[in-house]
């Protein structure tokens, strides 16, 4: 667990709210005595977040930009606009068809089948460079930290197709 | 029960003796499907997709609820997220194509309850096809008595299965098998594991004759002039002996072959039929809808016609010679495959009547022929079209142009045909266009140059108009129906091939970009940590959207009734909801924008006595229904929607009907984004509500 969101920590790192520090004693003690509450205290504390939220980089899109022209551009298209066979990448129908779901159940079906030719080849970080590329042709906007390469925190990003009305 | 041959020679002996000794001595009997059956990929041998059943109709569409459904997900070591398949439905079992292993199951169609499953596991022929995954479907024969299902592997094997038990007829080629790379004209290369040419498409049996096609890779940006051919061939359905071929790329010496100069003939490889094949059983002929020929497009290697690229050829039945062809591109350079089956059409034309076919196209024509002579029912005079400056090219200084009946899709852009929802994403659209050549059908395609033009922007070429799904024919009404994509639009530039990309003089690209080797799967496999490639910084690359919108107004994407007997229009309408990205676009908020349809290539229609009936292509989040697509049904005298029924993803197969049991079933192909393929059946409620 190296890759924490940003503005968001677990409870016991807190030390300066006594009422986090209580809830760390108590999440500690449960993390002693169930495993099941181990994941719970895992999970984020704070609000979601979406991929309107800055989750990948500008460097992490560069990188991933080559490995998707290596990998997925013959069949997804050189402008992620897909082929006879394989789906486009960008544009109203994909992002319709992702939208209420979270960046896990995307990272998940890249993993589970892409590259067509031998699926899980590429490695975690690979998938989720590709992904932060992806991002930026649809036009999310980058952020501080790099998207992260492990399914249980992709889950915690949903993918929302239309930007959220602005905050405050 | 997945059924492996080395492990099931028991089986296999059983059905050897036991077919042998009931192998009718004349094969006189002949089968009859019921109209209330589904027994070839597109209901008949005509592909009509429709059935005459009318318990589902206009009152009560809305009240379907899920018979059954089936995930494909297990028929195959990976889920497969494109499920194209249409099953059959004859004599009390349901048959379909499932999964990435493209395995053959057996259903009770009341009830989805599995009875067989057959896979074949090719390894790395099969890991090596052009054409994977569960393919569109499979065909059935009898002969009053024996009962026989036929399927092509991705590895492009044709297999013959007893229906009764999903084991291998073994009197049938080599144990029940049929190898496709062999016994073709040709030594497919480089050799029979790799060698690029396989399908996707249903077989189709007609009077004991199995009609066989051919597929390859996408054509955008071959490594080679040089490429398989697709040949065609028909096989004896109770041998597997080859019976006969026809050269869709004349042979030295056979027709067409002068249309092929520099005796580009012999290198240049594709030009198959990798749709569905149709056949009037009764005049004895079979309709060959043929596609591009190598490199979709750049032809300066294979300078002439090109016969029978971009052909509609009637061959016969028994001998696979040629009766009659109409070549409807010259010399192709767009990917106007024929990318769909002939519809066989008996109508009646100025009160005489007539025994027609009718292809409709990528392009958006409906060509029209008296299917017997091959001659046109209305003029299809040659038009003179643009021709283009790349270097090397050949272009043909006409095109056929139908007089009737008109496009029933866009067929080229104009600035008129660009979004216009309000004056400012016009705006933005014409600066995106004026990057490109724009011009009507048969615009050809330019070099790709940064400072402009990126290329040719293109409509109803490669992913255009009507695709595999094709049309629907009532014989009631004597309509054609059919779906289009309205807004697929296709950037067509061509760029330098690097030599270690491409032997081919220019490929599809984008100035500024790096040339991008097309590679199947199973290609690059095993490179463990490639080195990507350099690429220039930021050069060419365009989004063909408007802040998201398409960037041509709508329909995006249409269902055409066009009459034969007249050759005009009866109806048309926009097919499916209006994309979420359009109905939550802030600054069209308040305008009132008719449903759009939707963008894709790949929907098919269902006719039934009452209804056309077909799936949406994309999801959609609406006030009425969660993320999911919608099942259509229109009335088939006035394309008004009577009725709409939930699907959890898009269409991705055609729909098919039959009746059971006193109950009429539609069963479709759902998949796509994150729902992997899953089979549904509709059917009405048992009880009142």
């Amino acid at each position: 667990m190296n890759a924490l969101p940003r503005g968001r920590s677990i409870g016991w790192e807190s030390d300066d709210d006594s009422e986090m520090r209580n809830a760390a004693a108590i999440v500690g003690l449960l993390v002693i005595t169930s495993p099941l509450c181990l994941l719970r205290a895992q999970a984020p504390a704070a609000e979601s977040r979406s991929v309107w939220d800055g989750v990948y980089t500008e460097d992490q899109a560069k990188r991933g930009e080559p490995i998707y022209h290596k990998e997925c551009a013959t069949c997804h298209g050189d402008m992620l606009t897909g082929g006879e066979s394989a789906p486009p990448l960008t544009g109203g129908a994909f992002l319709a068809n992702w939208s209420g779901l979270t960046m896990g159940d995307l990272f998940d079906r890249i993993r589970k089948t892409m590259p067509q030719s031998a699926p899980g080849r590429l490695t975690r970080q690979q998938d989720a460079d590709i992904l932060a590329f992806m991002l930026s042709v649809n036009k999310f906007p980058a952020g501080k930290t790099e998207l992260y390469r492990q399914l249980e925190m992709l889950k915690e990003i949903r993918f929302e197709s239309a930007k959220p009305a602005p905050k405050k | 029960m997945r059924e492996r041959k080395p492990k099931r020679l028991d089986v296999l002996l059983f059905l050897f003796l036991a077919g042998f000794l009931c192998w009718p001595v004349v094969a006189s009997a002949q089968f009859h499907p019921k109209d209330t059956e589904w027994p070839s990929y597109a209901a008949d041998l005509a592909g009509t997709r429709y059935r005459p059943l009318d318990q589902i109709n206009a009152a009560n569409f809305s009240d379907l609820e899920i018979a059954w459904r089936i995930k494909t997900d297990n028929f195959g070591d990976r889920p497969e997220y494109k499920l194209e398949g249409t099953p059959l439905m004859v004599n009390g079992v349901l048959y379909a194509t499932a999964g990435s292993r493209r395995a053959v199951i057996a259903l009770d169609p009341a009830t989805g309850e599995l009875l067989w499953i057959h896979g074949e596991h090719e390894g790395k022929r099969g890991g090596a096809a052009p054409r994977q995954l569960s393919g569109r479907g499979l065909a059935y024969w009898s002969d009053g008595k024996e009962e026989r299902i036929l399927y092509v592997t991705p590895g492009f094997r044709l297999i013959c299965l007893d229906a009764k038990t999903g084991v291998r007829i073994p009197s049938f080629g080599n144990t029940g098998e049929v190898d496709l790379k062999l016994n073709d004209d040709q030594d497919i290369f480089p050799d029979l594991i790799t060698g690029e040419i396989g399908i996707q498409s249903a077989p189709v049996v007609a009077k004991d004759t199995v009609i066989i096609g051919a597929a390859f890779r996408e054509g955008m940006t071959p490594k080679s002039m040089r490429n398989n051919k697709g040949y065609v061939r028909g096989f004896d359905v109770r041998t597997g002996k080859r019976l006969w071929i026809f050269h869709t790329i004349p042979k030295k010496g056979e027709f067409g072959y002068d249309t092929w100069e520099k005796s580009s003939a012999e290198y240049t490889g594709n030009t198959g039929v990798w749709t569905q094949i149709t056949v009037d059983e009764q005049l004895g002929l079979v309709y060959l809808p043929v596609e591009s020929p190598t490199s979709d497009f750049y032809g300066g290697h294979r300078p002439g016609n090109n016969l029978f690229g971009e052909t509609l050829v009637c061959v016969d039945l028994k001998t696979g010679e040629r009766k009659w062809h109409f070549q409807l591109v010259h010399h192709p350079l767009w990917d106007m495959d024929i990318s769909s089956a002939p519809i066989l059409a008996d109508i009646t034309v100025d009160g005489k009547p007539v025994k027609a076919v009718a292809q409709p196209s990528k392009q958006g024509f409906l060509y029209v022929f008296d299917r017997a002579t091959g001659k046109p029912i209305w003029p299809i005079p040659e038009r003179p079209v643009e021709v283009g400056n790349v270097p090397g090219e050949w272009y043909s200084p006409t095109q056929p142009i139908p007089s009737k009946p008109a496009a029933y899709s866009r067929n080229g852009v104009s600035i008129d045909d660009l979004i216009d929802f309000t004056p400012a994403l016009r705006e933005q659209a014409t600066e995106i266009a004026s990057k490109f050549h724009l011009g009507p059908v048969y615009t050809p395609p330019t070099m790709s140059k940064l400072e402009g033009p990126l290329g040719t922007l293109t409509m109803g070429t490669a992913s255009g108009g009507t695709n595999w799904p094709g049309g629907s024919y009532d014989p009631e009404t004597h309509n054609v129906y059919v779906y289009a994509c309205n807004s697929c639009i296709e950037p067509i530039g061509l760029v330098p091939a690097p030599k270690e990309v491409s032997d081919i003089n220019y490929v599809a690209g984008t100035a500024g970009r790096t040339v991008e080797i097309l590679h199947g799967p199973g290609e690059n496999a095993g490179a463990d940590s490639p080195k990507p490639p350099r690429r220039p910084a930021g050069g060419g690359f365009v989004r063909l959207d408007v802040d998201g919108l398409p960037l041509v107004k709508p329909p995006y994407g249409t269902i055409t009734a066009i009459n034969l007997d007249k050759g005009e229009f009866v109806w048309q309408i926009a097919h499916g909801e209006t994309p979420d990205v359009v109905r939550n676009y802030e600054a069209l908020k308040g305008l009132n924008i008719a449903r759009t349809g939707q963008e894709t290539y790949n929907i098919g229609t269902l006719v039934t006595k009452t209804l056309v009936i077909a799936g949406e292509g994309h999801v959609t989040t609406t006030a009425d229904h969660p993320r999911g697509a919608m099942l259509r049904a229109y009335d088939k005298a006035t394309g008004k929607e009577v009725g709409a029924v939930y699907m959890p993803a898009p269409q991705t197969g055609s729909p098919m009907t039959y009746m059971v049991n006193g109950k009429q079933y539609i069963v479709v192909a759902v998949s796509g984004g994150p729902y992997s393929g899953e089979y549904i059946a509709y059917a009405l409620p048992s009880t009142g509500e």
